[in-house]
């Protein structure tokens, strides 16, 4: 008897440092956000003033700019799941192969992903501007003159192909683990039995792969629904805030105009969005796996 | 051609382009990395050549200006402190949670883990009201301790499951010796620990390193606090007409994680790659 309540006191007792830390950090904030969404406050004013549903209801009905922070968002969140799932796994299909560089390599794709990603968002910013001006007077092409950062379609390209080069790297290493714990003999019997290169790869190694494709998957919609840093860096959310990200938006509400209570509200939003969004990838990954 | 001489001579076309795409992939780096030895004027005039004057005068003039090594140590400090703390209340945590099976623990399991799933950027606003009260906003050892808060749901949950692969008999034969529960933890469960332990260490410090928004949130206010990738983002900003030392500052900041990564590069690629999939 007295050793079980030893048991119970120790199986509150140890992991309490982490229940507290999680719940001071996390827990405590994310209801006082629930508090706020109600409220309007300039973080000045000594009480935030109960105001209901109107935050929400600026959201919804334009009233904020969160909807089209959301639409960028979306965009952006499908067309980085595309290339960088198409391009981490081509390139981890090249890489897997036995050659005396491959190492090299990878540790090459790798680099930009252990780099900051205000320092990546700096370096492409200089890239689009003193950059491509070298680049135009020597080879006079085109798509050198173009405004990179400057024109709103062309700042969002911009933006995805940044936030693309940045983390492809971590994707080929998840895709390359995937392919080599694909067995070999495997392999090697759809060559003795013929099948080609394409035939191979869609019937043979990506059926195969399907763990490793769910995992980078929820990973690359996690990743890029979050996006804020590299964006902060690059255009700042410009031209005419055409590349606002959600939580780029979010911190702008708060913190640059004061509405803290507009801004828990969106985060509240974007939470329930988030959660949404990949419960349903994860459901249509698992059930097709 | 035989079948084994086909497969050769595509593997060698296909080595060859992957190293020309992976030289212009890299590239970007290698311009960041010239242009930081160039004097103002040739960094403007000729942007992707390599250096004709060089100027490494560059990086004394921004390791003094920017206090390179205050920041350098900074950021040292405020990722020890948090690695520290996330490894150690994490896997005490997932320990005595996974080895003992009661309503509490049960839900103190759910309680560490679900917030997994909120992201930071919802909670940033309240956060920053909440530290402050607690006086956590502000210094070096506040962000430490907060990474504990963001950092231990995800290296709990991967110590739990590791932690059902280890046999029982272990820990219980420990109790039999007459060592009581921490014991057990420090001088048998803890050291089998080791490979997730380093696990959690590689990514955490990715993490720490380079995190840019709750530096931004808690530190900003006073250079004295700064972390380098924060004081880099300043820095940047103020010189962002003289490239030469925005470049320079660039370097300066991702150098060490260069560094960390070329001399760890199996582990930190073995790590992220188990932190993906276990988590």
């Amino acid at each position: 008897m007295k050793k079980q309540k030893v048991e119970l006191l120790e199986s509150v007792f140890y992991p309490l440092p982490a229940l507290l830390f999680v719940g001071v950090m996390i827990y405590i904030p994310f209801v006082l956000s629930g508090y706020y969404s109600f409220t309007e406050w300039n973080g000045i004013a000594r009480a935030p003033k109960f105001i209901g549903l109107a935050n929400f209801k600026a959201i919804f009905t334009g009233g904020a700019d969160f909807l089209r922070t959301l639409l960028f968002t979306f965009k952006y969140t499908v067309l980085f799941m595309l290339f960088t799932n198409i391009a981490a796994l081509a390139l981890a299909i090249a890489l897997v192969k036995k050659f005396r560089l491959a190492n090299t390599l990878r540790g090459l794709f790798f680099i930009p992903y252990i780099m900051s990603m205000t320092i990546v968002g700096f370096i492409w910013r200089f890239i689009f501007s003193s950059g491509f001006d070298t680049l135009l007077a020597n080879t006079n092409l085109g798509i050198f003159r173009w405004s990179w950062l400057g024109t709103p379609n062309l700042a969002f390209v911009s933006v995805t192909i940044v936030g693309v080069w940045q983390s492809l790297g971590f994707y080929i290493v998840l895709y390359i683990a995937g392919l080599e714990a694909i067995p070999q003999d495997i392999i090697e019997a759809s060559v003795v039995d013929g099948a080609s290169g394409f035939l191979r790869l869609r019937s043979v190694i990506l059926p195969l792969l399907a763990p490793s494709i769910s995992t980078c998957m929820f990973m690359s919609l996690t990743n890029s629904l979050k996006v804020f840093d590299i964006i902060l860096a690059l255009t700042r959310g410009g031209p005419a805030g055409s590349t606002y990200s959600v939580t780029l938006g979010i911190y702008r509400d708060a913190f640059q105009n004061n509405r803290y209570g507009l801004g828990s509200a969106e985060s509240l939003v974007f939470f329930i969005i988030v959660l949404i969004l990949t419960q349903v990838v994860m459901r249509v990954f698992k059930s097709e796996n | 051609m035989t079948l084994k001489q086909k497969q050769k001579a595509s593997t060698a076309v296909l080595a060859a382009v992957v190293t020309v795409i992976a030289i212009m992939y890299i590239y970007p780096v290698f311009l960041m990395l010239i242009n930081s030895l160039k004097p103002f004027g040739e960094v403007v005039s000729s942007a992707i050549s390599l250096p004709k004057v060089w100027a490494p005068e560059n990086y004394a003039f921004v390791i003094t200006k920017m206090s390179y090594i205050k920041l350098f140590f900074n950021t040292v400090f405020i990722t020890v402190v948090g690695i520290v703390g996330i490894v150690f209340f994490s896997s005490l945590a997932a320990y005595v949670l996974q080895r003992r099976k009661n309503k509490f623990t049960a839900f103190a399991y759910l309680f560490i883990i679900i917030p997994m799933l909120i992201p930071f950027q919802t909670i940033m606003i309240t956060l920053l009201k909440t530290m402050t009260t607690l006086g956590l906003a502000g210094n070096k050892l506040g962000l430490g301790i907060q990474y504990w808060g963001f950092g231990i749901p995800m290296a709990a949950f991967i110590y739990f499951n590791f932690m059902s692969t280890i046999p029982r008999e272990l820990d219980e034969s420990s109790y039999m010796d007459g060592a009581g529960t921490f014991r057990t933890y420090a001088s048998i469960i803890f050291p089998l620990l080791q490979s997730v332990t380093a696990t959690v260490i590689v990514l955490d410090v990715m993490w720490i390193w380079n995190d840019f928004l709750l530096p931004l949130l808690m530190v900003n206010r006073s250079n004295e606090t700064k972390t380098l990738v924060l004081a880099a983002y300043t820095f940047v900003g103020q010189f962002n007409t003289q490239w030469h030392y925005a470049m320079t500052a660039m370097v300066l900041t991702v150098l060490p994680s260069i560094i960390f990564f070329i001399a760890f590069q199996r582990n930190i690629i073995a790590g992220v790659v188990a932190g993906a999939v276990k988590g």
